[in-house]
């Protein structure tokens, strides 16, 4: 700097005299060196230099008052700091850091725009209307709707009933189920589990996890991710078991972790907290996500035999029907059991034929023990 | 093969680089305006060159505009290159009569014979205290005259590039230099020579729920409301205009009918700014694939206020994101 | 003008102080006054300049028959001030530039440019400032004074590329008073430009006679404001203009500064076609200004001097008439340009956004036009 002001000397004083300079006009002083004495209402102050430098003139003799922002010193050959400007302050960030600057010339790439296209008395028509244009399907041209599509929607609406717009749960099915069925090759195994040897009071959805469990152990691809686009194959760690469960709102299937690690107690305990959660909705995203391989339990509610539908990345869903007596034979002779029907979904990609039947053999086997 | 430099600068100093480095290329690019040559002009934009080029080619007028702008299409007509700069846009209306009646017609009225490729750098716009005819905004009296360029640059690297792009343009240029953003950030620059493409405008930021279409130092406030319109889930495309005359509009229409919504900042008056024309061809074009009445969020139609209430006329980064948000939940 | 009375404002020191020489060579009558140039010598050039004053005052008199005939637009008269424009047309070289305003045919027509062209510039067709000679000469000029400016950029660029040849504009009295005028003057002298500025000062600005124009008693001494060589001559005396343009010249080329020439005329007709100048102006002053007119004089003096007589001025008339009139048929019979063409020269190439505009202008007029 150039000229070096009194600066605040603290304890809200204002001014000060000058008592003794330590240096002269011509010296070089150093920083932080001595360089005046000023004696304040409260005491002496020694005032250091604020730079290296050679002293120019002092703008005040032994016994002169000097106040707080004046000058006191002139430094030999500095620049007074250029403002860079003629009127005005001109602002400069503080510490600016380097400003990455993103820029494409011209249009950004765009999809092609989601909106639906009409003019704006069409669209308060259909607003007046309470019709949803998302829904109302264009006729005009450039994909326009028209007052004709607002009207078509309307009659449709009389005759045949108000349309619902998917949402929440429900849309996510939807948009899962058609990329399932547009990517998986689906093959359904049907059997029947036999039961007798059941203890009373069994929890068939524990057996049907502990099966599946074990089922896992043997045909470890069966509880897989698989990329179609890369065509790759990951048998998972952990099993996480994604059990559906109906609710008013729509199909959630919350994930039970790390079943083939857990006891009974546990898993039983994990269970009833997530059912708990999904019914009083307070079920977090992340409880949801990244099952390896799922269970349809639609048996509690009333069937055989179904195809549940695998989901990608998961391979594989086991779907349980309802627990019936029924006759089989035994020793030759009719006799009543219980059993259970059970269906295997797998996708074929990945999977073999053999590695889906031997699966579904361990997991049948399990359930039909006793224990 | 020397590597060309390459510092981080201001948009000033870019402004400087471009000079020299267009002067050292063309020796008919010469420099001419109140206080360009010694004192290096009042902003320092000219700072050094007349050092390097000397006083024939660096000239210090005396205080009289008309007589800038005029001597400039003489030499312009004479195949020089004159890049004259009015000190503040405030003090450009004396040229006016130069840039409208002569610069932007001698192409036209002689067929061609004689041309006016001119460039006149007018610092410009509010937001720097100053005191009152400093802080003007009046691209729109530019805009709407045929046979002109307008160029507004946003940052130090566009500024570098948009002004030779400028000096090589056949035709007369006004280059309107945001006063604000001179000083306000550094970017790398690299003195490459390169020229950035005049008529066409930048997308800053690329985004699909709503399209945020500014110019000048207002784009520092754009780039920020869409930054905080993104905490708010809403995805917002800043466009720069840079080149407002002859305007890009399939830049433009391009970003609006993949949003259908839209909002025009600029810091110039409301009425009949430069937002109203852009408004206008929108409407022409594009009314069907508006999900949303364009908004415009401008200075308001007074004169700019002394510096003490100059934020209040100032659009601010509030204004845009409100505006922003009202447009894209209009149902 | 009263400087006060310095006697009694403690004598100051005589800091400044200017004059202003007229020039006349020929009387009103066409008799010498002095000494005559050594160019008058030559009888070529005494011929030569004679031709083109008649040729000026035939055409200009053609013009506004065009003009009251509706075959050409509003046009101004150049009656009595012919031997300004050929004073300039002859001293400056072809590689000068001009920069005009709007009554210089004289000169455009010495220096090369088609009678055609000044005739389509008047007929409203900018084809007519796209000179085939003079290249670099500059259309007249409509926003008065504004040339001047225009000049000293042109003389700028010269002297800059260190060329040995100058810049002649012209301006009307009224001109003079307009910033432009005094913008340049001021810049001319401190840059030392290679720059004439010639004030046709016929005494009338439209309506303003020059006494309400200005309280300067010439206009020559608004150069001296801005030290610049500055003179006033007899406006219709051909050899005083042509000898004062032609020593202007030459101090240009040497690089010895500009010069302001004050040539002194009347306004014998209109200020232009649209004008009607019986409504301010007395016919008493019209009559006093037809004895100054310069053709009269210069024929006088060519008689005297015995190389001129009736049967060449009759074989004079007879070629003007026929060249004028060859020209006039030229022009009648251009086309008017295309339309488009008003989009053709706004740019280098005509920006995208207004091909559309260009297109319907095209459809709209029907025409056939070339791409």
């Amino acid at each position: 700097m150039k000229y070096f002001k009194l600066p605040d000397l603290g304890e809200g004083l204002q001014e000060a005299e000058i008592v003794e300079w330590h240096v002269k006009p011509g010296e070089h002083i150093k920083a932080d060196q001595l360089m005046v004495s000023v004696e304040t209402a409260k005491a002496i102050v020694e005032v250091p230099s604020p730079q290296d430098g050679i002293i120019q003139t002092f703008f005040g003799g032994v016994g002169d008052m000097i106040h707080v922002g004046e000058p006191l010193v002139e430094f030999a050959g500095e620049e007074q700091e250029d403002s860079g400007t003629v009127v005005g302050k001109m602002q400069t960030q503080a510490a600016s850091p380097v400003n990455d600057d993103y820029f494409i010339i011209g249009a950004s790439d765009g999809h092609t725009q989601a909106n639906k296209r009409c003019s704006p008395s069409v669209r308060a028509l259909a607003k007046r209307m309470n019709l949803d244009l998302d829904l109302i399907e264009a006729s005009g041209g450039h994909g326009l709707i028209t007052a004709d599509d607002v009207e078509r929607a309307l009659q449709l609406r009389e005759e045949k009933g108000e349309q619902i717009k998917l949402r929440g749960v429900r849309r996510s099915m939807a948009k899962n189920m058609t990329k399932a069925n547009e990517e998986v090759v689906q093959v359904t195994i049907f059997d029947d589990a036999d039961l007798q040897n059941w203890p009373k009071a069994s929890d068939p959805t524990m057996r049907l996890i502990r099966a599946i469990a074990t089922a896992c152990k043997v045909e470890p691809y069966l509880n897989a991710w698989y990329d179609g686009k890369a065509m790759a194959l990951r048998p998972l760690k952990t099993i996480d078991l994604g059990i559906a469960v109906d609710t008013p709102d729509g199909l959630f299937v919350p994930v039970l972790r790390n079943i083939g690690n857990r006891d009974i107690s546990d898993l039983r305990k994990g269970l009833d907290r997530l059912r708990a959660d999904v019914k009083a909705r307070t079920i977090p995203p992340s409880e949801m996500i990244n099952p390896g391989i799922t269970l349809s339990n639609y048996g509690t509610i009333v069937g055989k035999y179904a195809n549940p539908i695998v989901v990608p990345p998961t391979v594989c869903i086991i779907g349980a029907g309802a627990i019936r007596d029924s006759v089989v034979a035994e020793n030759g002779a009719p006799a009543v059991h219980k059993i259970m029907p059970i269906s295997l979904s797998f996708d074929h990609r990945p999977v073999t034929g053999g590695e889906a039947a031997r699966f579904f053999k361990a997991f049948k086997e399990d359930l039909e023990r006793a224990e | 093969m020397n590597k060309p430099d390459t510092r981080e600068m201001t948009m000033v100093e870019a402004v400087n680089l471009a000079l020299s480095c267009e002067m050292r290329k063309d020796e008919n690019v010469v420099i001419l305006g109140e206080d360009v040559g010694t004192n290096g002009g009042v902003f320092r934009a000219t700072d050094g060159l007349k050092a390097e080029f000397g006083l024939r080619r660096v000239m210090d007028t005396p205080l009289a505009e008309t007589l800038i702008a005029g001597i400039s299409v003489g030499m312009a007509c004479q195949g020089l290159r004159p890049v004259a700069e009015i000190q503040f846009m405030g003090f450009m209306f004396a040229a006016l009569e130069h840039i409208l009646c002569h610069a932007a017609r001698m192409r036209n009225r002689t067929r061609g014979r004689l041309t006016c490729p001119l460039v006149l750098r007018i610092p410009y716009g509010g937001g720097i205290h100053a005191p009152e005819h400093h802080s003007e905004s009046t691209e729109a009296i530019f805009a709407h005259t045929p046979g002109l360029r307008v160029v507004v640059p946003s940052s130090p690297k566009r500024a570098y590039g948009l002004l030779l792009a400028a000096i090589r343009d056949p035709d007369p240029v006004i280059f309107l230099e945001p006063t604000r953003i001179y000083r306000l950030t550094k970017q790398i620059v690299v003195d490459d020579s390169e020229a950035l493409p005049l008529d066409v405008c930048y997308t800053l930021r690329p985004g699909e729920d709503i399209t945020l279409i500014s110019w000048g130092a207002m784009i520092v406030e754009t780039l920020q409301a869409a930054k905080h319109l993104a905490e708010q889930g809403i995805s917002a495309e800043v466009i720069d205009v840079t080149t407002i005359k002859p305007l890009d509009m399939d830049t433009i229409l391009s970003s609006v009918k993949k949003t259908g919504r839209c909002v025009i900042i600029h810091e110039a008056a409301k009425t009949c700014g430069v937002g109203a024309e852009i408004s206008a061809q929108i409407a022409e074009r594009a009314l069907m694939d508006l999900q949303a009445p364009i908004k415009r969020v401008c200075g308001y139609d007074t004169i700019m206020p002394y510096f003490r209430n100059e934020h209040y006329y100032m659009p601010s980064v509030n204004d845009i994101v409100s505006a922003a948000k009202e447009t894209f939940h209009y149902k | 003008m009263d400087h006060g009375d310095t006697s009694k404002r403690g004598s100051p020191e005589l800091r400044a102080q200017f004059n202003i020489h007229y020039y006349q060579y020929l009387n009103e009558e066409g008799k010498p006054q002095t000494t005559l140039p050594h160019f008058t010598e030559d009888t070529a050039l005494l011929l030569k300049l004679y031709d083109a004053m008649v040729m000026t005052r035939l055409l200009d008199k053609k013009c506004i028959a065009l003009q009251r005939t509706g075959k050409m637009g509003t046009y101004p008269s150049v009656l009595g001030q012919e031997a300004v424009g050929v004073g300039i047309g002859f001293a400056m070289r072809s590689n000068d530039v001009f920069v005009p305003y709007y009554r210089d045919m004289a000169t455009q027509i010495i220096r090369g440019v088609d009678i055609k062209d000044i005739l389509l510039c008047w007929g409203g067709d900018e084809r007519g400032n796209n000179f085939k000679n003079a290249r670099e000469d500059f259309p007249c000029c409509v926003p008065i004074a504004t040339q001047i400016t225009h000049a000293a950029g042109v003389a700028s660029a010269i002297k800059l590329r260190h060329q040995t040849r100058a810049v002649v504009t012209t301006a009307g009295d009224g001109a003079t008073s307009r910033g432009d005028f005094a913008e340049t003057v001021n810049l001319a002298g401190t840059w030392q430009l290679p720059l004439v500025i010639v004030i046709n000062n016929n005494q009338w600005a439209i309506s303003v006679p020059i006494n309400l124009q200005t309280a300067a008693k010439t206009l020559a001494q608004k150069g001296i404001a801005g030290g610049i060589h500055s003179e006033q001559v007899d406006g219709c005396d051909i050899i005083a203009v042509y000898d004062a343009v032609t020593q202007a010249l030459k101090r240009a080329y040497e690089g010895k500064g500009p010069t302001l020439i004050e040539a002194i005329t009347y306004r014998l007709s209109d200020h232009t076609t649209a004008d009607d100048a019986t409504r301010y102006r007395p016919p008493d002053a019209v009559k006093d200004g037809w004895k100054m007119e310069p053709i009269k004089r210069f024929r006088n003096f060519l008689y005297e001097r015995q190389i001129w007589d009736e049967e060449q001025e009759k074989q004079l008339y007879q070629r003007c008439e026929q060249k004028i009139s060859q020209a006039v048929d030229d022009y009648l019979n251009t086309q008017a340009e295309a339309p488009e063409a008003m989009f053709d020269y706004l740019y280098q190439e005509l920006p995208e956004n207004l091909h559309e505009q260009r297109q319907q202008l095209i459809n709209k007029s029907g025409h056939k036009h070339h791409e």
